[in-house]
Parts: structure tokens; sequence; C-alpha cells
């Protein structure tokens, strides 16, 4: 004899506000009636963080997992004791997700799920049968984006102005780009709304090697308060290239970057974490040596390539 | 869309690949593919498809192209089934793959043909994705319909949840890695932009600038032929857009035209083959843009092109990328072309780069002007500065283009620069043999001046005109002869000797031009009847003996046109009569004709034809009082009639032209006095026992049979109906009156043919021929004899036959019966011959 129980929420893409009523129905699918001492909905939140690799520590990487955030954790009776009736039941519910009047100190983050950090929200239902049996529940994930009052206002801030040319770089770059000179130019959004395109434009102005390839990296730094010290992680979550190949000098060519939506967030800066972004233009030149070396890290600095690495903000707006 | 059908066919014939192609960093695919199906899809992995580097390796392969073309229809195949087994994951990672077979430009003549096989694909992943969403719009998960979209729905039409798995697609195909498949992945999906936003055209803006970031040339204009053809599911004014395109790609000709030739490593030999690879792509784009414009739009479109300066100040002098150019030229509305065509050469004279032949461009502007050479206001401006352009070419250059403008110099008759044209290509061509191409400018100059002109002798007097058609051979030498032979003999007669001895010159070049050999050819039937035309034509008034002479020449010049040796004949017949009309003794010159056409006739195949021919002869002749000479021909004409069925016998027989040329033979015969050295009737025996001998039908010896009673009936009266037209020729009714062996004869001729042919109908074997043969046979004898009891019988017999075989009601019966009738009446009226 099986009892199948569903959480299933009113949304298909399971995205709500924390100002929004999270809604939708439990489904129970019993051959036979069952008597119950309650049905109740428990919510969840947490950030959970973990430290492993980056700029951790061999001692730090024993510590594991930290101690889990908690956003969340609410308890709702859906309904009190009593009995279902054999056949599909249907029992709908509807519940705040955020409570003014209660004391609720923490943010709601939106959902997100990186290397290190994790930010998730589960809604589970319990339908409690007693010692004798065990209880019937089911868990689904939901997602929270930021509420409409708490959306940024104020303007996006303007494009950042960026140059690339033989004297920015930081690493060794060959002798004949160093020599031959180059000079790309453009500007590029420094704070991005996470529905929109990352945007902007590049020129070749001057490059005396032939370009192989222009590509704009998309990076997620996740950094994590571990005692007194901040451990930071950097991944590359998205390349996207520009251009292929030596292009014309002096045609603009449009920066259009389409944010990935399951590996971003808004940028998050809490006390005990923060998730940031960057992203860097990388300048790949023609030459030997390149073909020579095996495709590597496309982030280590090589004597072939140009970069700039810009801070970029990501926002949710509208 | 039909219209991107025959666009790409168009497209692969247009350069042809060699079997083999050379595959590098696209082999991963397209060896990898045939054993796709045995993978299942989870074993795809995706950074596979984020590594180009992996792909790509460095000893290159080779694969016929039947293989490459076979394998990339099988990963079509796969993505249809993957996409209908519901793995669409799948589907867009193979599509991303094919994609990117178009980053590898190294195949070079074979790109074309790889860009249609790839954007066939990517066009049906955006059919099926555009179903797709369209589906989520119209129907519920649980497949019921709850809404259903117009053809032209709007945005506020589309259910959100629609909207966000089209959103999905494009979020999916942004984050490809590369931007060559990105590109055409979203152009792929792009006409799903109508679910999400009323017109797209930002993203259009946008595709055509990112595209500036694909530095190959090649890949870069086949990227904007791509979005040229996926824009028009979204039919707008705004082509602001392909406008962008244009001038990108000017800008890529122009780094191309200034850069050494080995820079562009693919295309090393020469920018030539590249810039002809490239031109499909400016091709469409410019007929993209200017596709239905209006004139004002046009100006827009030249404004933004900087072909105008602004809508006022129009050509500005500077240049423009001369292969962009002439596709702008090809596509430009008639009326503009007319109106600023001074402009227009300016522009080609400053757009003097090698992406395409200079001249090619004042060829095309000639022919645009001439869809509407009314309509040119600037005639002497225009034609000036081609002639003056020209005087530095060569032959095969400056034929492209004297041609083209040709019709305006005719049409406003500038005699003087059709001199000048003229004069100049004599000079040029002289001592020179022709090449093909330069024999087929020259031909269609020479056609056009010879359908502007009226009469071929004005067309000769043109200073250098023979001298050029000398300087012609082959076909083309052929056809424009033809062309002047039409035209000499198209109205009337030919009088003047110099063009008749011109054109005879003209058809022994055009007959010598023809393959003898297969003068039976329909090609050569043209050729024949041209020339042939030309000898019936020629009219040298009373210039008797030179005519003559004229057709021995031709006898000579072309005796193997069967057509023109009748013609031969008949025009000696008809000179020899105009001779004898014309009253003045000419004896001896009629001979000649005479003697002419006697020899010329045995040479022309076909013994009905000989015999017609023998006998229009002697008709001439005995016209002439040459009475022996018609004796002569006439026993030629016999002679002809007795080979007939020995030679043709196995086919079957012409009775119709065999009955018509006896019976013509008979009334021949009531004109030609009787020889008694060989018997008066030896003639009609001469036919009868050839009827004997032969088996033709019995319907025709019937006839036959009818005709020598006629003729008998005939020779036995009095006053015979017409005698020769001479004076010194006695007919039969004359030389023989009151001689009546002459009549005896006659009858006894006449009773055994009437028996013979009572006896013939008989074997008519069909009823319905049997029937009608008895009522002509009937009319006959009722028209030839005096109806008494021995001929009664014979008549009466006959219409039993004949009843036997038709209706009662046939009318030829009816009419026969009561022709009888009415002659049996007047019985007592003396009549020709009685029995």
């Amino acid at each position: 004899m099986s009892t199948k129980i569903e959480l299933s929420l009113s949304r298909p893409n399971r995205i709500y506000r924390p100002s929004e009523p999270l809604e939708g129905k439990i489904v129970v699918i019993s051959a036979s009636s069952i008597s119950h001492y309650g049905i109740r909905i428990v919510l969840n939140g947490s950030v959970t963080l973990q430290v492993r690799g980056g700029s951790a520590g061999v001692i730090e990487s024993l510590y594991g997992v930290l101690k889990p955030i908690i956003i969340l954790n609410r308890i709702i009776e859906i309904e009190p004791s009593g009995r279902i009736v054999s056949g599909t039941t249907e029992i709908p519910f509807s519940i705040t997700l955020w409570n003014p009047k209660e004391d609720n100190s923490e943010r709601f983050y939106e959902t997100f799920h990186g290397t290190d950090i994790s930010i998730q929200y589960l809604a589970t239902v319990d339908i409690m049968r007693g010692y004798l049996h065990k209880s019937l529940s089911a868990t689904v994930e939901f997602i929270v984006e930021s509420d409409k009052a708490n959306l940024l206002n104020q303007p996006i801030s303007p494009d950042g102005i960026f140059y690339v040319t033989q004297d920015t770089q930081r690493h060794p770059i060959l002798p004949e780009l160093k020599s031959g000179g180059f000079r790309i130019t453009g500007r590029i959004s420094t704070q991005c709304p996470m529905l929109e395109p990352l945007g902007g434009e590049l020129t070749v102005e001057a490059s005396a090697l032939p370009i192989s390839s222009i590509d704009i990296h998309l990076l997620r730094v996740e950094s994590v308060l571990l005692g007194e010290k901040i451990i930071t992680e950097t991944s590359l979550i998205q390349t996207t290239q520009i251009a292929d190949g030596d292009v014309c000098r002096n045609m603009t060519l449009p920066i259009y970057v389409v944010l990935p939506r399951l590996s971003t967030c808004p940028t998050v800066l809490a006390g005990p974490f923060s998730i940031e972004f960057k992203v860097a233009i990388v300048i790949t030149f023609q030459s030997e040596l390149s073909r020579r070396h095996p495709k590597s890290d496309p982030l280590t600095p090589r004597l072939w390539m140009a970069m700039e690495t810009l801070p970029l903000e990501l926002v949710r707006t509208r | 869309m039909k219209e991107w059908t025959s666009f790409k066919r168009l497209l692969m014939q247009r350069f042809p690949v060699s079997k083999m192609i050379s595959v590098s960093s696209m082999s991963n695919t397209i060896l990898r593919s045939g054993k796709a199906h045995e993978k299942s899809s989870s074993s795809t992995h995706p950074e596979e498809l984020d590594d180009p580097q992996k792909s790509s390796e460095e000893s290159t392969k080779v694969i016929t192209r039947q293989e490459f073309v076979s394998r990339l229809h099988e990963l079509k195949d796969e993505i249809n089934r993957a996409w209908h087994s519901e793995d669409r994951v799948k589907s867009l990672k193979l599509s991303i793959k094919v994609a990117r077979l178009l980053m590898d430009t190294s195949v070079l003549n074979f790109y074309p043909t790889l860009f249609v096989l790839v954007s066939d694909v990517l066009d049906m992943l955006g059919d099926m994705v555009w179903e797709r969403i369209r589906q989520k719009a119209e129907f519920a998960e649980d497949g019921a319909k709850f809404c259903s979209l117009r053809e032209n729905f709007g945005v506020s039409d589309v259910p959100t949840d629609a909207k966000e798995t089209c959103y999905n697609w494009f979020c999916k195909v942004g984050t490809i890695r590369e931007l060559l498949p990105r590109i055409y992945l979203e152009l792929a999906i792009f006409p799903c932009w109508r679910f999400l936003i009323e017109q797209p055209s930002e993203s259009l803006q946008r595709l055509v600038m990112m595209t500036r970031g694909l530095a190959d040339p090649l890949a870069s204009a086949y990227c904007r032929l791509y979005i040229a053809h996926r824009a028009q599911k979204f039919p707008s004014h705004d082509t602001g857009y392909l406008i962008t395109c244009v001038n990108d790609i000017k800008l890529i000709l122009t780094r191309i035209s200034s850069t050494k030739e080995t820079a562009f490593g693919g295309f090393a030999d020469s920018k030539r083959p590249l810039v002809s690879l490239m031109e499909p792509s400016v091709e469409f784009i410019m007929k993209s843009i200017l596709n239905d414009a209006s004139p004002r739009r046009v100006g827009k479109v030249l404004v933004e092109l900087g072909i105008w300066r602004s809508q006022e100040e129009l050509f500005g002098g500077l240049p423009c990328i001369s292969i962009v150019l002439h596709h702008l030229l090809k596509e430009l509305p008639t009326d503009i072309v007319c109106f600023h065509a001074v402009d227009i050469l300016h522009l080609i004279k400053c757009s003097n780069d090698n992406s395409y032949d200079q001249y090619l461009n004042y060829r095309l502007v000639g022919l645009r002007l001439c869809e509407q050479i009314s309509q040119i206001t600037t005639v002497d401006a225009i034609v000036n500065e081609v002639i003056h352009v020209v005087s530095e070419y060569g032959l095969d250059e400056y034929l492209k283009v004297v041609d083209a403008y040709l019709d305006i110099v005719l049409q406003n008759q500038m005699d003087g620069h059709l001199k000048t044209i003229l004069e100049w290509i004599s000079k040029l061509a002289s001592d020179k043999v022709l090449a093909e191409d330069e024999l087929a400018s020259l031909q269609s100059i020479l056609v056009k001046l010879l359908s502007h002109f009226k009469n071929v002798e004005h067309v000769f007097s043109l200073n250098h005109f023979l001298q050029i058609l000398d300087m012609m051979h082959g076909s083309s030498h052929s056809i424009v002869n033809m062309h002047i032979l039409d035209m000499a003999t198209r109205d009337g007669y030919l009088h003047d000797p110099t063009t008749i001895q011109l054109l005879f010159e003209i058809s022994q070049a055009l007959h010598s031009d023809t393959d003898l050999v297969n003068m039976k050819n329909d090609d050569n039937q043209q050729q024949a009847r041209l020339i042939s035309r030309f000898v019936r034509m020629v009219d040298h008034g009373v210039v008797y003996e030179r005519h003559l002479a004229f057709l021995v020449e031709c006898r000579g010049a072309f005796g193997s046109i069967i057509e023109l040796k009748e013609i031969l004949v008949h025009s000696s017949n008809c000179l020899a009569t105009k001779a004898l009309k014309d009253g003045k003794k000419h004896t001896g010159f009629v001979k000649s004709c005479i003697a002419f056409s006697e020899v010329t006739i045995p040479s022309i195949p076909g013994h009905i034809k000989q015999l017609n021919l023998f006998l229009e002869t002697a008709e001439v002749a005995l016209l002439g009082g040459l009475v022996s000479h018609s004796d002569d021909l006439i026993d030629s004409a016999i002679n002809c009639l007795q080979s007939y069925d020995l030679v043709e016998g196995s086919r079957t027989v012409d009775s119709d032209g065999l009955l018509s040329s006896i019976r013509k033979l008979c009334s021949l015969l009531i004109m030609v006095p009787g020889n008694t050295e060989v018997g008066i009737l030896h003639i009609p025996k001469n036919i009868l026992s050839i009827i004997h001998s032969r088996s033709w039908s019995p319907r025709l010896s019937a006839r036959l049979f009818c005709a020598i009673i006629s003729l008998s009936a005939t020779l036995s009266q009095e006053r015979l109906p017409y005698h020769a037209d001479h004076p010194e020729i006695m007919g039969n009714d004359l030389l023989f009156f009151g001689d009546s062996s002459y009549v005896r004869e006659l009858l006894s001729l006449t009773e055994s043919v009437l028996q013979n042919l009572v006896d013939i109908i008989e074997h008519e074997p069909s009823r319905a021929a049997r029937g009608s043969v008895s009522l002509e046979a009937c009319n006959c004898i009722v028209s030839s004899f005096k109806i008494n009891e021995h001929i009664l019988p014979i008549c009466s017999k006959l219409i039993e036959t004949a009843k036997s075989c038709l209706d009662a009601k046939d009318k030829y019966l009816t009419s026969t019966i009561s022709f009888l009738d009415k002659n049996m009446h007047a019985a007592t009226v003396p009549s020709s011959i009685t029995i």
C-alpha cells in the first residue's frame, strides 16, 4: 500500500520574492484513508560556507564546513489532526515568507550555488502520523530573488573605461609586443542588472602583432571569513569571445555578454562572507610560442597575452 | 523563401568543388559523426564543445566531397532525432558543432557549399525552436489548447510561460563561448524574438556589429549573408543593419586590396578568388536593400552607403569599392540610373580597385541605360565619356563595353560615333585571330546594327562593316550572316547587282561554315532555308542571261542544298516563261533554261519531285514551241514514274502525290501533239502498263483509271478545251481531224480501261473506300460517256456496289444517283463518246 506525497509550487520557475506569499498545494495520493496528527510546512533558508582550496591553507581546510548561517526557519501548521480520504487530495497553502512583525535580522539573500558558498531555500511538508507510522514528507527547493522594495533605485553607475597597452601589463610579455606596442581601448559596464547582458564596446586601435582572439572572462570571487582570515576563491564562470582573428583596426566591436543564470547572483557583501564578480578582457596575440604551448588555464598570464580586469557589480533591478 | 532556395542552388553551382576536400579543424565533428549513433547522448562531454583546440588537429585529413556532404546530412538527421526524442540539449549541442564548421575557411571553394549545408541545419533548428515555443504558447502541459496565436500575433498575445522558454533559448545560445557559432545560433532562432519584442531591430544591429569580430573576410561575408537571410523573417523597411553590413564589407575589401598578396593565409595565390567567393554575399545583401525601394528610400540608401554626399549634393566624387558598386548598379531603379548616368560614369572612373573589372561596370551601366533609352537626358555626355574611356581598352573589353551602349548610339542617330566605333573595331581587330569572347561580342554588336537599320544596303554601305564581317569566323559569323540574309530577303526582290554579289558571297561563307555532313540536321535547316530564300528573291529584271548565269553559279556553289535545287529549276522555268512572254525572240535562251532544268532535275532525290519538275519544264518547253524537248521531258517524267515504285516500293506509296502528278501529266497530254512514230497513245498506254505492273492499292489504281478515261474522253472531242499557247503547235483536234483510226484507237483504249476500272473496284478491301471509289468512278463515267445500254449497266452496278457499302442516306450516294438520273434523261443530247 503506497502513499505518495508531493509539494507543488504555484510557479513553474519556483521564483518568489520575500514579500510575496509562497503558494502551492500539497498533493496526497493514497489508496486508503490516512489519519494524521497534523500537516505542517517547514521553511528553511541558510547560507552554507565551505572552505576548500583557494587561498585557504592546509589548516583552514581541516575545518571543512563552517557553521551555516540560518536565514529562515519557520514551521507553519497547515491543518490540525484529522483524516485524509483515499484517492487524490489537494491541500492548498499560502505562506508569507517575510514577516515584518517578527524580529528578522537576517537579510533574504538571493539563492546562489557557488564553489564555497551556497544559499538555498527549502520547503518541506510533513504529515505526522504518530509513533507507529513513519511521517510522510516531501521537500522542494524554491528560489528567492530580491524584493522589489529592496531593489536598487540609484542610477546605474557609468561604464568603466579601459586601455590595454604594452605598458599596463603586470606580467612579462613578448619582446616584440613590448617594442611594437598595441592599444586596445573601450568601455564596459561595471554595474550590471541581473537580467540584462553585460554591455560595452572595444576598439583595436593598433597592434604590432596580429591578434588571435579577444575574450571576455566573467570571474566570481567568493570570500569567507574564517576566524581572522578571509579565504577567497576566484573562479572563471564564463568566457565569451568577441573577436576571432586579426580584426580590422579602429572598428568598434560590441561587448555583449549574456550572464549565466545559474552561476550568478547579485553581489553580496555580508559580514561573514561575500560574493563578488569581475570581468577580464584578455587579448591573445598570434605567436609561434602560443602554438607550442598546450591549452592551459585561461587566467594564467602568458607572454602572448594582454589583459585588463575590472570589478563588476551585479544588481537586481526592475 | 523560394528566392533563397534558388539562391542556395546557384551558390553551390557557382563554385564547383574538387572531389577531395582537406579538412583540418572540422575533421573531428565530421569524422566522429559517423560513429555518433552508437554513442548515447550522455557521453557527449560538454567540455568538448567548449574547447576548440581539442577538436583541431595538426594533421589535415582528406575526405571526399560526397562523404562530407553525407556526414552533414547524418548530423542533421541526428539533430532532428534528438529533438523529437525530447533531447533538445543534444540537438543544440550538435547544432553548435555544425555551426562551428564554418570557422574553417581553408576549404575555399567548398565554403559556399558548406555554408548552404550548415545554414540548412540551422534553419531547421530555428524552425523547431519556433514550433516548440508556439506550442508552449498555445497548449497547456496536459495538451489542451487554450489559445491560438494569429498569423501576425503581437507580443502581448504570448503567455509568460512561453516567453520564459523563449528567453531561456536566447540565454543558452548567448553563453556559447566562440563568436561565430554564437552569432549563427542566435540567427537560427532569431525569428523567435517575435515572442518577446515587436521589432528586434536593435538585436539585428548588434549582430551586425558582432560580426565585425570575425576577422576572416570569407567567414564574415557569409555570416552577413546569413544575417540578411534570417532577417527576412521580419519584413521591415529599416535596412540600416544591411547598410552597416555593406559598409563593413567595403572596409574589409579595402583592407584586402591594400595588403600584400600573401597577407591572407589561405588566399595566397591571389585576392581575386577570395573576392569572388565573397561576391554572393554582396549581391544578396544589395538585393535585399533595394528590393522594391521607393525613390526616397533609394536616395537615403545612397547617402548611407556614402555614394551620395547628401540628398541635395548627390555624387561627391568619392570612390566606391567596385564590386559593391557593381551590385548597387545592378539593383538601382532604372530611372535613377538614367537620370544620374553621367555622375555614375564618373563614380566608376574613380572606383578603380582590383575587386572587380572596371570595364564590366561601364558595361553594366550601358545595359541598364538600354532598359529605358527614351528616359536618358544626357545622351551626348554619356556616349562621349564612354567612347573616351574605351579608347584605351584592348579589343575584348572595347567590344564588351561598346556592345552595351550601341543601342543608345543607334537610337539617337549618333552616326559620327557609330563611324568611330566601327573604325576602332576594325583597327583593333585587324591581323588578329579573334577569340571566342570577342566573336560573341562582335556578333551581338553586328546583330544590333542589323536590327536597327531597315535595309541591308544601308548596312553594307557603313564604313568598315564588311571588313569587320570578314574578320569573323565560326558560328558567330554564321549567325550574323543568317541575320543579314534574313534581313535582305525580308521585303521584296533583290535587284542591285552589287548587293546580290555580296549576299552571294555571304551565302557562300555561310554554306562553307555549315556542317555539310549534317545538312539534314535541324540546326542547319535554317541556313539552307535562308540561302534558298535569297536565291528565290534575286531578280535581275530583263537581264535574263545574267540571272541564268547566277542560277548556274548557285548550283555550283550550293550543290548540297536540295531544297535550293528545286528552287533553281523553278527559277529557271520562271525565267524562260518571262522571256517568252516578253515577245522577243528568245528561243536560244529558253533552250538554255530548259537544258539547265533538265540537267538539274536528276540530282534532286525523290521521283515524284522529279516527275513534277519534268512536267513543269515540259510545259515550259511546249509554251516555247519546242515539241521535241517537251516529248523528251515527258519521257523522262514517265521514266521517273517507272523507277518510282522500284526504288521506293518498300515504303508506303504516296498515293495522293502520285495521283495528282499523273492527273497533271494527263492534263498536259491534252496539249501535246500526238506522235505518230511511236503511236499517238503511247504515253497513256505506258501509264496503263505501269499501273498494271504495280501492286498499288485498288483505290489508287481505280482513280488513275478514271484519269485515263477522262483523258480519252477529252481527246475524243471535236474541239479540245485548251491548247498550247504557241502559234506553231497544233492540237490533236486539228492534227487528227476526222481520222477514224485515231477515234478507234481511243475507243479501244477506253473500253479496256473501263473494264479494268470495274474489276479493280471489286478488289478494294475496305467497304467505305469501295463505296466512295464506286461513286467516283460512276461520276467519271457519267460525265465522260453518253448513257446507253452499254454504259447504264456499268453505272447501275457501280451504284449497287456503293449502296451495299454505304449508308442509304449518304450524301455522295444520293447526289450521284440524281446526277445519273439527270444524264439518263438528257441521253438524247449528243455526248462525247458513244459505245
